[in-house]
């Protein structure tokens, strides 16, 4: 035989469609022939299928037909017994066959089939307190491919009817017991008979709501089936569910299946307290409430829900609370009752089953709610981010991708996925990629790789961000940046040009003092040039003198060559080149420059270099700029002060993450009201100079991811300061081709 | 020789024109170390006995007895002119040859007094020489 087995996919519409039409149709049923019927019509109406039978096991485990839709006498004499299953067989699955004639086991009823036009057929074992009772046969007359919904469904109604007949028969047993006048004794018997059939009929519409919460059916679905399951077991009851919202203030009906429309409009919103009925009241105390006669009783909470209730001929409402597996209150299910009465033990016990599944499936849908929720928002942030999303492998191999613009990416899908990094991006990406996992497997921190890529003969370039995602999986997060970066480098290039016309400004102003300090090393080597020549002539020879001549010359040849070597950095246009760097040592280089022009000036230059600062990461020449730009601003500050009061103080601390300089003068302050705009451009009281120099000093800092503010000192003067952040660099920046 | 009183300490100046073989006592004052020591090679190559001050305020503390005084102008604390300004309001005249780095403008705008000469940084020996023996002649003929 052939069966089919398919995964079954997620509650459909049409399922719970079934699941409802079914539980009410033999809701309805008490006696076995109503069951059957009410089994052929759901079948039909549910499967679509003209021909269908119910067969039970007798006593003597013979499979005989009960009840059956468009079949011949002389056709169910013909097949009558046959059973793939026993009594006995555990875990009995549906039997498929989509063409009678191609199944070798079938092969004795081929004639039979054949004179009844049955072409394919199922086997659907109807399974009671974990025994087969029977089946139900589909009977096609086509080929017939079997849908995995198709199967589920019909599943679904054998799990109804099996209980609806075992409930029946146990009925009949009871009412014929009666009849017969047996004996008390006896009919305590039957009674437990049929309380046991009875359990076993809650026992399966708790196994069918569950299977309904795990399929994921609405709630108010899975709701109103818990509802009839419950009334179907209580004659003349009616129920409802009210769920208490999650913020904890308002109720409304989570299902009243049986109740009058007013019911739910009366509560509907409503905020939790006494009006909304017995069931408010339970859920403000967490405590079931019995009330046994709502009419009666003039001051019980019923103001609001005692007309409706005593219009639909209820006189006692029992309700409980309906609690989440952590307890918190969830809502109520209310039992209404046409007589002024207490519930008995079996409807207490049955009311707190219905509470216990209705909680779970309140907190199944609403942690699916959450769920669906939050995915709905990841998957909104997904689709609202332009980035390239790729889940890679440890090893570096392309697992699966998010991308909003598929046609943006360098190659299509399928020429990545499940390819490694090695065999799609250049060596050197791959490699940079490699080493950047690495680095996030080790920190367990998120890994930023910057790179550029020509396409079609155009740089672009990528930021990616790379996060391991689980044990041996990383989440790399691709950004093309490639018009910010433009931006940075266009805006990189005007500074610099900028920083340039600075640095050539200042160097003219310099001139005399830069003559000086080129001047002081020529001056030294002529001279003792000049000294040793003159040795030379001396008898004896003082040869140690002779010695040292030739050393001063050497040594001050160097020092001419530093002066030069330095001149002409400053004055190059250059790109920047971002090392760490000691700012002391900028600082010093800075002083060394500005000597003779600071003596000239007069100014008496007092430094505290904080003697352990750590580097910070930076472009030499540009700091050295900025630290230039600074001395001179404070040299004019103090043009007009006596020059015994010509005080410069550099000072560089360090405090935590950042490296200060200070540069101090005792010079003429500055106007409060100018403090903030003394960097920008063509703020100047300088006679020489463009006013740019400190404009170009703070976007130097700013690049250098620093801030430059400007102060007045508490005595005479202001004191500029720049912070730049300390360079964690272990070892120079990784470099990658253009 | 002629004695001059130099404030309130005694200084020996030596006046006179030079020659070639001459030998005199010369000082330099110039707060650049290579300067100073190369100057004080040459000088005493030459055959003049040198002595070196790093700064105007350190050869006023210890003034000796020179023949000619060579003064850097750029100088930290006073200056080279206001060196010598200070040695004229004391009466003292030893001739002074200033030498420069940047043979800029002279600072403060003083100009170049009598009795005084001024080289540009790098000069040769034979400008040197030279402009000692000016400076020499200069403060012989304005002598009293």
């Amino acid at each position: 035989m052939t069966t089919t087995t398919r995964r079954i996919p997620a509650t459909t519409n049409r399922q719970l469609a079934v699941r409802l039409a079914v539980s009410r149709a033999l809701g309805r049923t008490r006696d076995l022939d109503g069951v059957y019927g009410a089994a052929l019509a759901t079948l039909a109406e549910c499967l679509n299928v003209s021909r269908a039978s119910v067969l039970l096991f007798d006593p003597d485990r013979v499979m005989r037909f009960k009840a059956y839709r468009g079949l011949s006498s002389e056709y169910r004499a013909a097949v009558e017994g046959h059973s793939p299953w026993t009594p006995d067989s555990v875990d009995a699955e549906p039997i498929l066959v989509p063409d009678v004639s191609r199944d070798p086991s079938l092969q004795e009823y081929l004639p039979a089939f054949v004179r009844e036009q049955i072409v394919a057929l199922a086997f659907i074992p109807l399974v009671s307190l974990g025994r087969v009772i029977g089946k139900f046969m589909l009977y096609y007359d086509a080929p017939h491919v079997f849908e995995a919904e198709e199967v589920q469904l019909a599943s679904v109604i054998a799990t109804a009817v099996a209980f609806a007949i075992e409930r029946a028969t146990a009925d009949e047993l009871a009412r014929g017991s009666d009849a017969a006048g047996i004996e008390h004794s006896v009919a305590g018997i039957s009674r437990d008979v049929s309380g046991l059939f009875q359990e076993e009929a809650v026992h399966a519409g708790q196994r069918q709501v569950l299977e309904m919460i795990a399929t994921g059916a609405p709630l108010d679905e899975v709701l109103t089936l818990l509802v009839h399951v419950v009334e179907d077991q209580c004659d003349g009851s009616v129920c409802s569910v009210v769920l208490l919202d999650t913020d904890g203030v308002h109720v409304r009906v989570g299902a009243a299946p049986s109740l009058p429309d007013e019911y739910s409009e009366r509560i509907d919103g409503k905020p939790l307290g006494p009006r909304v009925g017995s069931s408010g009241t339970m859920m403000q105390v967490g405590q079931p409430v019995i009330d046994t006669d709502i009419v009666c009783h003039c001051d019980s909470p019923w103001d609001v829900l005692r007309d409706v209730a005593v219009a639909s001929g209820l006189h006692a409402c029992w309700s409980t609370p309906i609690l989440s597996p952590h307890k918190k209150v969830l809502g109520s299910f209310a039992m209404y009752c046409p007589t002024p009465r207490g519930p008995s033990r079996e409807e207490l016990r049955l009311l707190e089953t219905a509470a216990d599944l209705a909680g779970a499936a309140i907190d199944h849908h609403r942690s699916q709610e959450a769920l669906r929720r939050s995915e709905e928002r990841n998957r909104a942030i997904l689709r609202a981010i332009p980035d390239w999303m790729f889940v890679m492998s440890g090893d570096g191999v392309y697992l699966d991708y998010h991308v909003k613009n598929p046609e943006a990416l360098l190659a299509p899908p399928e020429a990545f996925l499940g390819k490694s990094m090695r065999e799609v991006l250049p060596s050197w990406l791959a490699g940079a990629y490699e080493r950047a996992f690495e680095r996030a497997l080790a920190t367990n921190e998120p890994e930023l790789l910057e790179y550029n890529l020509e396409e079609h003969h155009e740089q672009r370039f990528y930021e990616a961000r790379i996060v391991r995602a689980d044990a041996d999986r990383f989440l790399c997060i691709v950004r093309d940046i490639t018009d910010r970066k433009r931006a940075e480098l266009d805006a990189a290039a005007q500074r610099e040009e900028l920083a340039h016309l600075n640095r050539v400004l200042i160097l003219a102003e310099q001139s005399g003092a830069l003559a000086h300090e080129l001047s002081q090393p020529l001056a030294a080597i002529l001279t003792n040039a000049q000294a040793a020549r003159r040795l030379l002539d001396q008898s004896p020879l003082d040869l140690d003198e002779l010695r040292a001549a030739l050393d001063d010359v050497i040594k001050n040849d160097k020092r001419a060559g530093t002066v030069i070597h330095r001149l002409r950095e400053l004055l190059k246009k250059r790109d920047t080149v971002l090392q760490p760097v000691d700012l002391n040592e900028i600082a010093r280089e800075v002083l060394d420059l500005t000597h003779s022009d600071l003596l000239l000036r007069r100014m008496r230059i007092t430094t505290a270099l904080s003697p352990e600062l750590p580097a910070v990461l930076g472009d030499r020449i540009q700091l050295q700029q900025v630290i230039l730009n600074l001395i001179l601003n404070a040299c004019d500050a103090m043009s007009t002060v006596t020059p015994a009061d010509r005080e410069l103080t550099l000072t560089t601390v360090v405090d935590d993450e950042l490296v200060e300089i200070a540069v101090a003068d005792r010079g003429i302050g500055i106007p409060e009201d100018q403090l903030d705009s003394v960097f920008d451009p063509f703020f100047t009281d300088r006679v020489q100079g463009l006013g740019l120099g400190l404009t170009i000093s703070r976007s130097i800092v700013l690049a250098h991811r620093g801030r430059i503010q400007a102060e007045n000192n508490v005595g005479p003067g202001a004191t500029f300061r720049f912070f730049l952040p300390v360079s964690r660099l272990p070892h120079p920046p990784t470099a990658f081709p253009p | 020789m002629v004695a001059l009183q130099f404030g309130a300490i005694g200084v020996e100046c030596c006046n006179r024109p030079m020659t070639n073989t001459d030998s005199f006592d010369l000082v330099v004052v110039d707060d650049d170390e290579e300067v100073r020591t190369a100057l004080r090679r040459l000088l005493r190559a030459m055959g003049h006995k040198v002595r070196v001050f790093a700064s105007a305020e350190e050869y006023e503390a210890t003034p000796v007895a020179a023949d000619c005084l060579i003064v850097d102008l750029r100088l930290p604390g006073l200056n080279g002119f206001e060196l010598m300004e200070r040695l004229r309001l004391r009466g003292f005249s030893t001739p002074i040859v200033f030498i420069t780095g940047d043979g800029g403008p002279s600072p403060n705008g003083t100009t170049v007094h009598a009795g005084t000469q001024s080289l540009t940084k790098p000069f040769d020996e034979s400008d040197l020489t030279a402009a000692i023996a000016r400076a020499l002649s200069d403060s012989h003929e304005s002598a009293p």
